[in-house]
């Protein structure tokens, strides 16, 4: 199965949600998906296109455009090609339903991208920060516009 | 001193000895005091020179490796480095320890923990600095989970710069806090 087939593939089966497709080279290829039906993509990509493993699922925040990305890197163990999918969510209230009842390593990608991104993930689990501390969530520090960081160096340097 | 007098002298006396009883009334024929009058005196003595002498003598360490610099935390505690001639030696129980090695940086996440074991450490108690990231933050000072100037929480006696410094730059450090301990300047104790 080649880059093009299963972006013909995708394009046959959810016509209205895949949309801004891009293969980079023989075993990259970029696509993007509306949020809303993004468990039904990575369903139909593990059980008919054999992309059985979720490398990465990470945030990047937009400020100008107001929006989160959400992304997906998915592997394969049957073929070569790497597909990255790419949601935007709305910056004021980023959710997105959670991928955990397909990828079950999602679980923790997910804890990390709600408690430095902010994004919502429905029905996951156990959505709670994964490494930072309780008191630190609502800040948000891997947004580009958080405040928090220590504005000085430590008191011996200067 | 006639009766009334007496009388109420035995008053005071006695709410005196049970103000000094106070809270250990449960353990009997031991005689108990919450008051450190003992200590406070001793330390104007010589008897202090020689408790120094001691203490400078068995520095037993927590074994609390935080970053990559407790690698070479580790490695000190190694028989290669034969610390005990110094009488330096690592425990794994914050209850035996004297000293506690801060070595890494300190998240947000971690101070917690860090003052627990602290906590939990019996006096007389030392803290040495190991690494520039326990001594400023290192290369992560400016990030959103660590937490500067970690000498403001822990009394810090000695800084051992380094990224990370070697074994013997830590035995050092030992010395030096040693060197400290007889002069009767260290932070552990208040003289």
């Amino acid at each position: 199965m080649d880059a093009n087939s299963i972006i013909d593939s995708l394009y046959s089966q959810f016509p209205d949600d895949i949309y801004d497709t891009d293969v980079e080279s023989d075993i990259r290829v970029v696509a993007k998906v509306k949020s809303e039906n993004i468990t039904n993509v990575c369903r139909y990509l593990k059980e008919n296109l054999s992309f059985g493993h979720l490398s990465c699922e990470f945030g990047i925040d937009y400020p100008d455009r107001g929006e989160i990305q959400v992304l997906y890197v998915i592997g394969s163990y049957e073929h070569p090609v790497v597909l990255t999918l790419k949601a935007d969510l709305p910056r004021d209230d980023p959710q997105i339903e959670s991928v955990v009842p397909v990828y079950w390593n999602a679980n923790w990608y997910e804890r990390e991208t709600y408690e430095l991104f902010g994004v919502k993930f429905i029905d996951h689990p156990d959505l709670k920060p994964l490494v930072l501390p309780e008191e630190m969530l609502g800040e948000w520090p891997l947004r580009k516009d958080y405040k928090g960081f220590p504005n000085k160096t430590a008191k011996n340097l200067v | 001193m006639d009766e009334v007098e007496r009388s109420e002298a035995e008053q005071a006396e006695v709410e005196q000895n049970e103000s000094e009883y106070q809270g250990y009334d449960d353990i009997p024929g031991v005689t108990l005091t919450d008051r450190n009058a003992i200590s406070d005196f001793i330390k104007k003595t010589k008897a202090q020179d020689v408790l120094n002498w001691g203490r400078k003598s068995s520095l037993w360490f927590m074994v609390n490796a935080m970053g990559c610099c407790g690698v070479e935390l580790l490695s000190t505690g190694m028989a290669h480095y034969d610390t005990d001639r110094f009488g330096i030696i690592p425990r794994n129980s914050p209850r035996h320890a004297d000293v506690l090695i801060i070595s890494g940086y300190v998240t947000k996440k971690y101070l917690p923990a860090l003052k627990r074991v602290w906590d939990q450490m019996p006096s007389p108690k030392w803290v040495i600095a190991f690494g520039d990231c326990a001594i400023s933050g290192g290369p992560f000072y400016e990030s959103y989970s660590t937490r500067q100037n970690i000498d403001e929480i822990f009394p810090v006696d000695v800084y051992v710069p380094g990224c990370p410094p070697r074994p013997e730059a830590l035995i050092q450090g030992f010395f030096e806090l040693q060197k400290k301990i007889e002069a009767k300047k260290d932070r552990g104790t208040e003289y």
